[in-house]
């Protein structure tokens, strides 16, 4: 060591030392910190009162060293730096007065170099510093001249530095060690940074500096550690804060290992993160490894860390208990997976070469699957969260690599399995968790088609309870309505319908009590306006479309069709439109278009059957129109005009026919026979009444008619009634026929 | 200070996260660039020597984190600061938006002697990538409108314009620190405190 061999040792400035240097103001008791209001009060008065007396010393201090007189100036700079003993201020209030003197000390500092520069002989400098009665002041003076003392004689630096590094262990309180460690990582400028075999003399290499800093690391970290233990254990909570205030100390030898630019890939690699990684999970300390390893990631460049994945991961996978690996690797990921969005941006030749070689999502994926097996106290949703950062890696990596995504739906299905959790709360954190991943995904494809490609997302998706599982259905329904994504076939419509169930049926699972109506409304509005999505350029796609849609809202029960049955009606009618648009293609178009008014038929049946007449009505217009006229028949008959009745032969009977040509257009032929019966009934009411008007053979044309379509009705309930009342009609028919004293003769109708 | 041969200039370097500040310092400093993104965690300097007006000055440059979560220890540095560069990054407009609550941060955490005149220089930084998103006049409006701070626009990866934007940083910090100096540097002399007045014999030497 320096110091042994330089032994001129001078009597009188020891003596001088002794005397005023060990006159510090600090005060050593060992109360605790200050955190009570009075105490806070304390404490701004201890820090002022050290900030003066660092001020006025500073001042003497530079009056000395401008007249020349050394020791004077070494001794005020020995006091102020006495200050720095104290151990009644807290972290933040020591970093205040810790920046108040090393500021100060920077002019000490120039002053020697310059002194230096002018060939003065300080060569007996770093021994006097040393006579400092104190050890705090002593070692920052040590510090400061073994600065100046390598700066003019770069030969000496390699066995300073290894110096200082272990003189500093003097300092055995953590807050001031930490402290004074720090101070020595200020010599930034003067670390060796030369590649091995490129030094000359005795002015070190980047491993000297290596040594040096990974030295003073292992260090500081044990005075850190050592912190948690010390003093009462009802102080826990305010250690710890402590400790968290203090851990960018101990960081910055991380930052000083990364400015070393002869730094190698291969040195880091072997050298650096090794021993880091070996500190950091034998430490066995919480805090320190939380922080640490966070910290590897941000100093460390992307370069290093992607090829360093294995190591890194598997260091995560043996922290202590309570540790949020989470958090870590979740930062890792964002940064690795940022770091590719800039390098595609700007071609990087070197890094994307990397990158593209390094099969990320594998790595990331079998580590994280190894930390989620081996740490068994990391929370349900930790690991979802995890998962998520996956699927955030997968697209922002590789965008076109859905089934990547869908590895992880997987193996987030699988975890979820084995622990047999089903229907989860959607108050649980675990559903937070998933929620957010399958947020993600629909977020980031913005396009359903792509959601349906993940095998997985429907099987995850059921393993929600029904309010998370409904919110989850309106967020997609609401991203398809957003991105208008139209659905192009019938497949497609039903599975996306299936994922929507729980805005189109009830569900098992669904709690009893009714849903607000205004937002049962507006969410069954948004439901009806995603029908018009369900889209195919090809009409008969859009057919079996519309058939699977029908499918699936006819069981929504009445409250539901009401909004979104219409809605599927509209559509039918669009798409008969457009048969009629492409009839010279197509040379089946009315036969299809016949189908689709079926189509919308039933589906208006539907909605009659729910109980909601109105609605239907409005929608069989043509029935309406029909019976509409023919009760305007009545009107032109026994309407009373000057107290009589009308008995309008000609009107009475031009309703009657407006109403067969309207039955005449109505395609469905349920309908058009029933209304067919009716109008019969209605012809023979007027007949027989005596409407000269209407002839035998106009009600022979109208039995014929029904005789043919008759058959051709499938057999139904309804069906059964019209035929009922049809043969009713007959009969009464003919027992006209049969009493043969009436004012009408019914001859002639052929039954 | 005519006695002192040597000025110390403390110059501080504030802006959201990687706009480039660490890279200005080492462009200025080193005259090195790097594309590697090493974030910085809590404040730490270089020096230069830099002639001002026939002057040597010891320039102190603190590159400072842009992200909070890392100043676990506070913002103690900024004290003493003679001049304050506020860096944004022309193709991130959010950086420049966020200039105002730095150079609010800044004053009243630094707490200077003159707020209304102590010297800041903006600068925007990477101005030699394509995707510009903050107009050469809004910024300027910006420093305008806060007394006129000098604006520089700056590209730390191919070196334009830092070493003029740091010498007007020296200057107006020099300028800043002979005020300081004439107008308050020897506070608060009170003649009886004697350090040793308070009781320390029971001390360990640590």
């Amino acid at each position: 060591m320096v110091i042994k061999y330089l032994k001129s040792i001078q009597t009188a400035v020891m003596y001088m030392w002794t005397t005023s240097a060990t006159t510090g103001s600090s005060q050593k008791t060992n109360n605790s910190n200050a955190q009570s209001p009075t105490q806070l009060d304390e404490q701004d008065k201890l820090l002022s009162d050290a900030l003066g007396i660092v001020r006025n010393q500073a001042i003497l201090m530079k009056r000395n060293l401008d007249k020349s007189r050394l020791m004077d100036g070494l001794k005020c700079a020995s006091t102020m730096l006495g200050e720095l003993r104290t151990s009644l201020l807290s972290p933040k209030s020591y970093y205040e007065l810790y920046m108040a003197v090393t500021d100060e000390l920077r002019f000490l500092e120039i002053h020697l170099l310059d002194e230096f520069q002018k060939g003065h002989k300080v060569t007996d400098l770093y021994e006097l510093v040393q006579y400092a009665g104190n050890i705090v002041p002593r070692l920052y003076l040590l510090i400061t001249v073994g600065l100046v003392y390598i700066k003019s004689n770069p030969a000496t630096k390699k066995s300073i530095l290894k110096d200082l590094v272990e003189m500093c262990r003097g300092v055995q309180n953590p807050l001031r060690g930490l402290f004074l460690r720090n101070y020595l990582l200020t010599l930034r400028n003067i670390l060796p940074d030369v590649p091995v075999g490129r030094d000359t003399d005795d002015c070190g290499n980047v491993h000297d500096s290596i040594d040096f800093i990974l030295t003073n690391f292992a260090e500081m970290n044990k005075l850190w550690v050592r912190m948690q233990h010390q003093g009462h254990s009802s102080e826990k909570g305010r250690r710890e804060k402590e400790r968290e205030e203090l851990k960018i100390l101990v960081g910055t030898n991380l930052v000083r290992l990364s400015q070393l630019e002869s730094v190698s890939l291969e040195i880091y690699q072997k050298i650096i993160l090794p021993s880091i990684l070996e500190q950091v999970v034998s430490c066995r300390d919480a805090i320190a490894q939380e922080y640490l390893m966070e910290c590897i990631i941000q100093v460390f460049p992307d370069e290093f860390h992607l090829q360093t994945l294995d190591p890194f991961l598997k260091s995560c996978a043996q922290l202590q208990p309570g540790v949020d690996v989470k958090t870590i690797i979740i930062g890792l990921i964002d940064r690795l997976a940022l770091f590719h969005q800039r390098n595609e941006k700007s071609i990087q030749d070197e890094s994307a070469e990397i990158l593209s070689e390094i099969e990320l999502f594998n790595v990331f994926s079998v580590q994280v699957a190894n930390i989620v097996q081996i740490r068994t106290d990391m929370p349900l949703e930790d690991t979802i969260s995890l998962q998520a950062a996956l699927v955030n890696l997968a697209q922002k990596v590789y965008p076109d690599k859905i089934d990547y995504v869908d590895k992880v739906l997987e193996t987030t299905t699988q975890i979820l399995e084995n622990l047999n959790m089903n229907n989860i709360a959607h108050n649980l954190p675990v559903n937070v968790e998933l929620s957010k991943l399958l947020r993600v995904c629909i977020d980031f494809y913005n396009n359903v088609l792509t959601i349906l490609e993940l095998k997985c997302f429907p099987k995850l998706f059921q393993r929600f309870d029904y309010k998370s599982r409904k919110s989850l259905s309106l967020y997609l329904v609401m991203n398809i309505l957003d991105n208008e994504t139209f659905i192009p076939t019938d497949e497609q419509c039903d599975s996306v319908l299936e994922m929507l169930s729980p805005l189109i049926k009830n569900q098992e699972d669904q709690p009893e009590e009714a849903l607000d109506p205004d937002d049962f409304a507006e969410e069954q509005g948004v439901v009806g306006r995603f029908i018009h999505l369900l889209k195919s350029d090809h009409l008969d796609m859009q057919y079996k479309i519309l058939q699977s849609a029908r499918k699936h809202f006819a069981a929504g029960g009445s409250q539901r069709i009401k909004h979104v049955l219409p809605s599927l009606v509209f559509q039918a009618f669009q798409l008969a439109y457009m048969y009629k648009a492409a009839s010279n293609d197509d040379e089946n178009w009315d036969k299809k278009c016949q189908k689709i008014i079926q189509f919308c038929h039933s589906t208006i049946t539907s909605i009659a059957k729910a109980e909601l007449p109105d609605l239907a009505l409005r929608l069989f217009l043509q029935a309406d129109q029909c019976r509409g006229v023919v009760t305007c028949a009545s009107l032109f008959w026994s309407g009373k005009k000057d107290n009589e009745e009308m008995r309008d032969e000609k009107r009475t009977l031009e309703c009657l026919k407006k109403g067969a040509r309207i039955v005449q257009q109505c395609l469905d032929v349920n309908v058009q026979v029933q209304l067919y019966v009716e109008l019969l009934n209605s012809y023979l009411y007027y007949f027989e009444r005596g409407n000269s008007q209407i002839t035998i053979s106009m009600l022979n044309q109208l039995i014929g008619k029904i005789n043919e379509e008759l058959p051709n009705l499938e057999k139904s309930e309804e069906t059964k009634q019209i035929e009922k009342h049809f043969n009713n009609t007959l009969a009464h028919i003919k027992s006209r026929i049969e009493t043969n004293d009436l004012e009408v003769s019914f001859a002639g109708i052929t039954i | 200070m005519a006695t002192r041969k040597k000025v110390l200039l403390k110059v501080i370097i504030l802006g959201d996260s990687s706009v480039g500040k660490t890279s200005l310092m080492n462009q200025y400093v080193n005259k090195r660039f790097s594309n590697q993104y090493k974030a910085t965690i809590g404040a730490d300097f270089l020096t230069k020597e830099v002639v001002v007006d026939d002057r040597v000055v010891t320039m102190q440059i603190w590159d400072t984190a842009g992200q909070e979560r890392f100043q676990s220890l506070g913002v103690a540095f900024y004290r003493g600061a003679d001049c304050c560069v506020l860096v944004f990054d022309t193709t991130a407009p959010n950086t420049f938006k966020n200039l105002d609550s730095w150079r609010d941060e800044f004053l009243i955490q630094a707490s200077p002697r003159n707020p209304e005149h102590f010297p800041f220089v903006v600068l925007g930084n990477k101005i030699d990538l394509e995707n510009r998103a903050v107009s050469s006049k809004r910024a300027q409006q910006w420093c305008q409108s806060k007394n006129d701070i000098p604006y520089f626009e700056t590209s730390a990866k191919e070196g334009i314009n830092v070493d003029l934007a740091f010498q007007t940083i020296a200057k107006n910090a020099l300028a800043q620190e002979t005020e300081d100096m004439e107008t308050g540097g020897f506070p608060n002399i009170t003649l009886n405190p004697e350090p040793n007045t308070r009781q320390n014999q029971n001390d360990c030497s640590c």
